[in-house]
């Protein structure tokens, strides 16, 4: 009777922590951060009342619809590929007994690491028109290869550099699958197919769909790739905008492109709104063999030919750029100083920390509350995410310069953009993570007498340590490779990795831009690490 | 010497329309003793101010500064070899530089301009510059909302195009040069009011390949163009390009959006190619994927400097958008309480071995009539720009819209 009573009480106080002062308190916590991020995204407002009566008539000319068009395209293709890379791989490295399985599960996530603009650049200098491939085809009698230009070329090097995104979500869920209910579908007769379709599919759906919104928003506020492939989407659209000092029909076009990202994350809520898949009980967790039998051979070819044509490639170019700059080249020296790096590192650790700080009570909420507020407040930042950094830069240095002046161009404000792009792919992982916590448990821990706060710290915060963990590392692996933002708000005389890369480049000098970029990959290959190394610990 | 020779031969073929300084060695030789005597010391630096003590305006005179030899001002490679002793004020007769000062510096060249910088804070000990850099454009903006907020970050505004200079100047963010300063710079080459000056030149160029081509190839008119046949499909260019941009405005303003949009639309179906940028269309000229290409001076001159025997040269259109010649140039903000460092600072950028190091370094046109240009090409003088103020290049909406009415986007 008194065990009873107790379960009693603590589903009592669990029930009535929706409505109590500290989730009430909590909820509304998570909803200030948020706003307090999107915010000054307000700011293009201001910038879009300058135009006036023209504003109407800009927004729905011919050519805005196009290119609006253009983009959801792209989106729609790119997020496509993404899935259809991703989830096999996925299913692959977890399930399947791949000679070699441990690498091949890094080899796939690593294309993460390389900034797709980097990636595209090494595309272009091996599969474009007299690029490398055409050099070794032509001897052979091949004249014409397929213009890797437009939009189906764009479509693949952005699904090439993104796909990631599907490959981790997706490999937590499998992780944290009961295999137990796939062997109970075989079991009852159901093939290997079936189970899969309607076994194993419902619960990794959840996870699927997390890495699909961020490979569709990142596609979305993809600058460089686009630009490089020659395919004019929005980003680009607004970028030439910019530089031709129409800023003000730039801001106009970034609340457009915000508007389809509301459309994009309204999706995204439909289908991934079935949390229930993403409970698991702690039984028999991912351990489900796929027995390939000789299959596996051929099928490790897939994450090599990934691995190949996404990590080796670039390397390979960059190489190549770096052993061409021999002398000759009269340009001076335009020297790189380590410092750069440590910059580069120094902030991302920076934006890493503080996007955790303010991503932990906005993903814990949005799991655990099923009110309104919480789910706004787990939504909107994604804006943030879908800003483009140019459209960023522009709307932060209108805000603080119009509102904080002390605050323009100082290291707190990199940091703040970074985290208002950045800081959504935490909450996804934290939101995840503390899905996947057992509820029995903390129910358990309230039971025993724990209080709240005792409860959080030795129950719920150890489970969602690693959802954490990867949350920052994202955070800080994106931040090392984010250039537009950093390159208009970065305090005088502060130069990053990328930065020095971006002014080597413009100055034609690709080969003093290897060493930097190599560095730039080895760092972010070793917070991909991090991510990983969550992963054998909820393994 | 034959080598070099050649080079100068190459880039320099002779024609009315094109003349370039083709200098003999001998010329050379001389003029290299020439500027031993000017800078007083050769290689070994001897040169503790021959003339440093009593020169200049002597304001913030102090001790004379170490200046070092000229060749530390000069590039290396065969493009730079046999060239003439620049003439104009040297540093040594200006005012030493002291204390700090905030630099907004456009990407691209002007990150080889800033090296000469960097010479300046090895030069004057007591002279920092905390400079940034992004694209001249993104910078002229964010000059504007910072004058307009009233919070300027930065003293001096180095852009490497003149739109974003006169867009500067259009929002009222400057403050004018004194008529000192600026006055070694032909007029063509300054801001209405002074507003800014320029400091190295940038010409629109057509680098054409020496084994497919040969200059009388090139008509003298861009306009001509689509209608010559062996530059039908043969070309390249870079339309995302500021400088390429800035080409088209100069056509538009010239001839009108219409004959402009006419213009681009034949080029793009005559099969035109794209590229990301200038450098790898002069590159593939040299490759000889290309017959020709419009491109900044600069590239070919590179490539040339890096690949002696390159079949690259240059050709010249004339009194055209295709001749128009551009600047880099800075600017004083509004609102800095630097002003005298400011504006010796730009002196210095003025003075005969910053614009040797400019011409010689990223081959751009100098701005003082005493250097001579890069690589034996003829003068702006020579060139024949068309007669256009670069302020208003800075007007870009309409031309990315005909870009766009054209398909040929920007």
């Amino acid at each position: 009777m008194k065990v009873r009573e107790r379960v009693a009480t603590a589903r009592a106080r669990a029930f009535e922590d929706e409505e109590s002062a500290i989730g009430r308190g909590l909820t509304l916590l998570a909803a200030a951060v948020a706003a307090a991020l999107v915010a000054p995204l307000g700011w293009l407002l201001v910038d879009v009342f300058a135009l006036g009566s023209r504003a109407f008539s800009l927004t729905v000319a011919p050519q805005t619809l196009q290119v609006l068009v253009r983009s959801v395209a792209l989106v729609g293709a790119v997020t496509a590929g993404s899935v259809l890379v991703g989830v096999p791989l996925a299913v692959l490295t977890v399930q399947g007994d791949l000679p070699l399985k441990r690498f091949w599960t890094v080899v796939a996530a690593l294309p993460l690491a390389i900034p797709s603009y980097l990636g595209a650049f090494a595309a272009v200098s091996a599969f474009g028109p007299r690029g490398a491939l055409a050099d070794v085809l032509s001897p052979l009698g091949i004249q014409q290869i397929p213009t890797i230009y437009g939009f189906v070329g764009a479509a693949l090097v952005l699904t090439l550099y993104t796909y990631p995104y599907v490959f981790l979500t997706t490999r937590a869920s499998l992780l944290s699958l009961d295999a137990s209910l796939v062997e109970a579908a075989r079991t009852l007769n159901a093939s290997r197919w079936a189970a899969f379709r309607r076994v194993t599919l419902p619960q990794i759906l959840p996870g699927i769909t997390a890495g699909a919104l961020l490979v569709a928003l990142y596609t979305l506020s993809d600058f460089g790739t686009p630009n490089i492939m020659r395919v004019e989407v929005f980003t680009q659209f607004i970028y030439a905008r910019y530089n031709a000092f129409m800023r003000e029909y730039a801001a106009l076009l970034s609340l457009e492109l915000f508007a389809v990202t509301a459309v994009v994350l309204a999706l995204e809520s439909r289908i991934g709104a079935d949390d229930s898949g993403a409970y698991g009980s702690s039984g028999n967790r991912g351990a489900f063999d796929l027995d390939l039998g000789l299959w596996r051979y051929p099928a490790a070819l897939l994450p090599a030919l990934v691995g190949l044509v996404a990590i080796l490639l670039p390397i390979a170019i960059f190489g190549m750029w770096f052993l061409r700059s021999g002398p000759g080249y009269a340009t001076g020296s335009m020297a790189f100083s380590w410092s750069y790096g440590l910059n580069s590192v120094w902030v991302a650790l920076l934006a890493a920390g503080a996007s955790v700080l303010v991503a932990v009570p906005i993903g814990l909420r949005s799991a655990t509350s099923d009110s309104w507020a919480a789910s706004l407040a787990d939504r909107a930042p994604y804006v943030g995410y879908a800003a483009p950094g140019i459209v960023l830069a522009i709307a932060l240095v209108s805000f603080s310069l119009d509102v904080l002046p002390w605050f323009y161009k100082t290291l707190p404000l990199l940091v703040f953009a970074y985290v208002v792009r950045f800081m959504p792919q935490a909450i996804g992982s934290i939101r995840t993570s503390r899905l996947q916590v057992d509820t029995g448990l903390v129910e358990a821990a309230r039971t025993l007498g724990r209080s709240r706060a005792s409860t959080f710290r030795s129950v719920t915060l150890p489970l969602v340590l690693p959802g954490i963990a990867t949350g920052a590392a994202l955070v800080f692996l994106t931040t090392m490779k984010e250039l537009p933002a950093t390159l208009i708000l970065r305090p005088l005389r502060f130069d990053t990795l990328v930065t020095y890369i971006w002014r080597v480049q413009e100055a034609g000098l690709y080969g003093a831009a290897a060493v930097p970029a190599l560095a730039l990959v080895v760092v972010s290959g070793l917070s991909m690490a991090v991510i990983l190394a969550q992963e054998q610990r909820t393994d | 010497m034959t080598d070099t020779n050649d080079t100068s031969d190459r880039i320099g073929s002779s024609s009315s329309r094109r003349r370039f300084l083709a200098l003999g060695g001998a010329t050379a030789a001389t003029a290299l003793a020439g500027c031993n005597s000017l800078f007083g010391g050769g290689d070994g630096d001897g040169s503790d101010g021959g003339g440093g003590g009593d020169g200049g305006s002597g304001t913030s005179q102090g001790a004379p500064a170490e200046i070092p030899s000229l060749s530390a001002f000069r590039g290396s490679g065969t493009l730079v070899e046999d060239r003439p002793a620049p003439d104009g004020t040297s540093i040594q007769d200006l005012p030493n530089l002291s204390g700090s000062m905030n630099l907004y510096i456009g990407g691209g060249e002007g990150g080889i301009y800033f090296q000469f910088v960097e010479m300046l804070q090895e030069i004057y000990p007591d002279f920092q510059v905390f400079a940034s850099s992004a694209s001249s454009s993104s910078l002229a903006q964010t000059v504007v909302q910072e004058v307009e907020a009233g919070s300027p970050q930065a003293d001096v505004f180095w852009s490497i195009d003149a739109s974003s200079l006169g867009y500067v100047a259009d929002n009222e963010a400057y403050e004018p040069l004194p008529e000192d300063v600026v006055e070694p710079v032909p007029s063509g080459f300054r801001g209405a009011d002074n507003a800014w000056v320029g400091v190295a030149g940038r010409a629109r160029s057509i680098p054409y390949n020496t084994n497919e081509l040969s200059e009388s190839d090139i008509p003298n008119k861009v306009a001509e163009f689509p209608n010559t046949d062996v530059l039908a499909g043969t070309m390249g260019w870079a339309p995302t390009y500021g400088a390429f941009k800035s080409f088209v405005t100069a056509m538009r303003l010239l001839r009108g959006p219409e004959a402009t949009r006419e213009w681009l639309v034949s080029m793009r179906e005559a099969g035109t190619e794209r590229y990301p940028n200038e450098f790898v269309v002069s590159n593939q000229v040299a490759d000889g994927a290309l017959n020709a290409g419009f491109a900044n001076h600069y590239y070919a001159l590179r490539v040339k400097n890096q690949r002696p025997n390159a079949p690259i040269d240059l050709a010249f259109t004339e009194g055209d958008a295709g001749a128009l010649v551009n600047v880099a140039g800075a600017l004083r903000i509004q609102g800095t309480e630097k002003d005298d460092l400011v504006n010796n600072f730009i002196r210095h950028l003025l003075s005969a071995e910053a614009q040797e190091f400019f011409t010689t370094v990223s081959f751009a046109y100098p701005m003082i009539p005493g250097v001579a240009p890069p690589g034996g090409l003829p003068t702006t003088d020579q060139l024949n720009p068309p007669d256009i103020d670069l302020a208003e290049l800075s007007d870009l909406e309409p031309t990315l819209e005909l870009m766009r009415e054209a398909n040929v986007l920007g």
